[in-house]
């Protein structure tokens, strides 16, 4: 340990460790601790018999959710190239306006209907 | 050789070896799932775990509750245990975890509950007087992974190595909760500390 031996709080109170060793003391009964074995296994068994009807299933609960990976996988490749198209669609439709936009232009531009001349020609004079 | 009959053992009676078993071989054995490896597993570290437990939960029953859940746990994961691992640094890295877990969901009661819980059957030693009813106070007011790291160092020993890997943490963050740990019950207890 590399404690600082400057900081009082780093150093173990050995009176108080005494005190908090006794506060968290384990039985010392020998009946206890089988007993506790018994506990542990009897707990083990009991949830084990209950957990009994998914241990099974288990098996098709992991082929289930392998599944469900690979379903998601395809359904996110499938809507990726969906949303794929639907971008290129849009651009598509972008471009094609572009490209017919200036030909109204043109038309509006150079349309041959031109308003009157407001002098009158001298041929006509 | 010894005959027993445990719960699980739908074969029947299993065989017990005269000696005692190798612990590697032990971790195999139950993996194989021979009931008697699984038992002698649960008896040879139960304390240990124990004591894991009652260093990060504030009372003897939760302490039994951990260890009852932790080797539930053990049961179920022992097939991806690895039998070259440290078969105790992985038991008691998961009976902090379900102490801790413990822990998290105690702490939704509220404070005046911890009276009742002291009333229960069993009496641990240090309930018996004052003194350990301020020292209970006190350590219930650390944080837990403070407290944790505390009874794990002060009292069971561990090193800062092994406490960091059965509490998550990294090492300096262990050793930083011990610091405010110890200084934190030292302005609880001065008084105490004093009439002792």
């Amino acid at each position: 340990m590399t404690e600082d031996p400057q900081s009082p709080a780093l150093v173990r109170d050995d009176a108080l460790t005494t005190q908090l060793r006794a506060l968290v003391a384990p039985p010392t009964d020998p009946t206890y601790w089988a007993g506790l074995e018994a506990r542990i296994l009897a707990h083990v068994e009991r949830r084990r018999e209950e957990g009994a009807w998914w241990a099974l299933p288990e098996r098709v609960y992991r082929i289930g959710l392998l599944a469900a990976g690979f379903a998601l996988i395809v359904a996110g490749s499938l809507f990726l190239r969906a949303q794929t198209e639907a971008t290129h669609m849009a651009y598509e439709t972008v471009i094609e306006t572009a490209d017919e936009a200036p030909v109204f232009a043109r038309r509006g531009l150079f349309d041959d209907e031109r308003p009157a001349p407001l002098h009158t020609p001298r041929s006509a004079r | 050789m010894t005959t027993l009959t445990l719960p699980w053992a739908v074969d029947g009676p299993v065989r017990m070896p005269d000696r005692p078993a190798d612990e590697k071989d032990l971790v195999l054995a139950a993996q194989r799932g021979e009931p008697e490896a699984f038992t002698e597993l649960v008896r040879r570290h139960q304390r240990r775990a124990y004591a894991v437990a009652r260093a990060i939960v504030l009372n003897h029953e939760d302490a039994e509750d951990a260890v009852q859940d932790a080797f539930l746990h053990v049961f179920r994961a022992l097939h991806r245990f690895l039998p070259d691992q440290a078969f105790g640094a992985w038991l008691h890295r998961i009976v902090a975890n379900a102490a801790l877990d413990l822990t998290r969901r105690r702490k939704v009661r509220a404070a005046d509950e911890l009276p009742e819980t002291i009333a229960s059957p069993f009496r641990d030693p240090a309930e018996r007087d004052e003194l350990h009813r301020r020292l209970q106070a006190a350590l219930a007011e650390l944080p837990a992974r403070q407290r944790s790291v505390l009874m794990l160092h002060d009292i069971e020993g561990f090193r800062h190595a092994e406490i960091g890997g059965m509490l998550d943490i990294p090492e300096g963050t262990a050793r930083s909760d011990l610091h405010y740990a110890r200084a934190h019950l030292r302005r609880l207890l001065g008084d105490l500390r004093s009439d002792s």
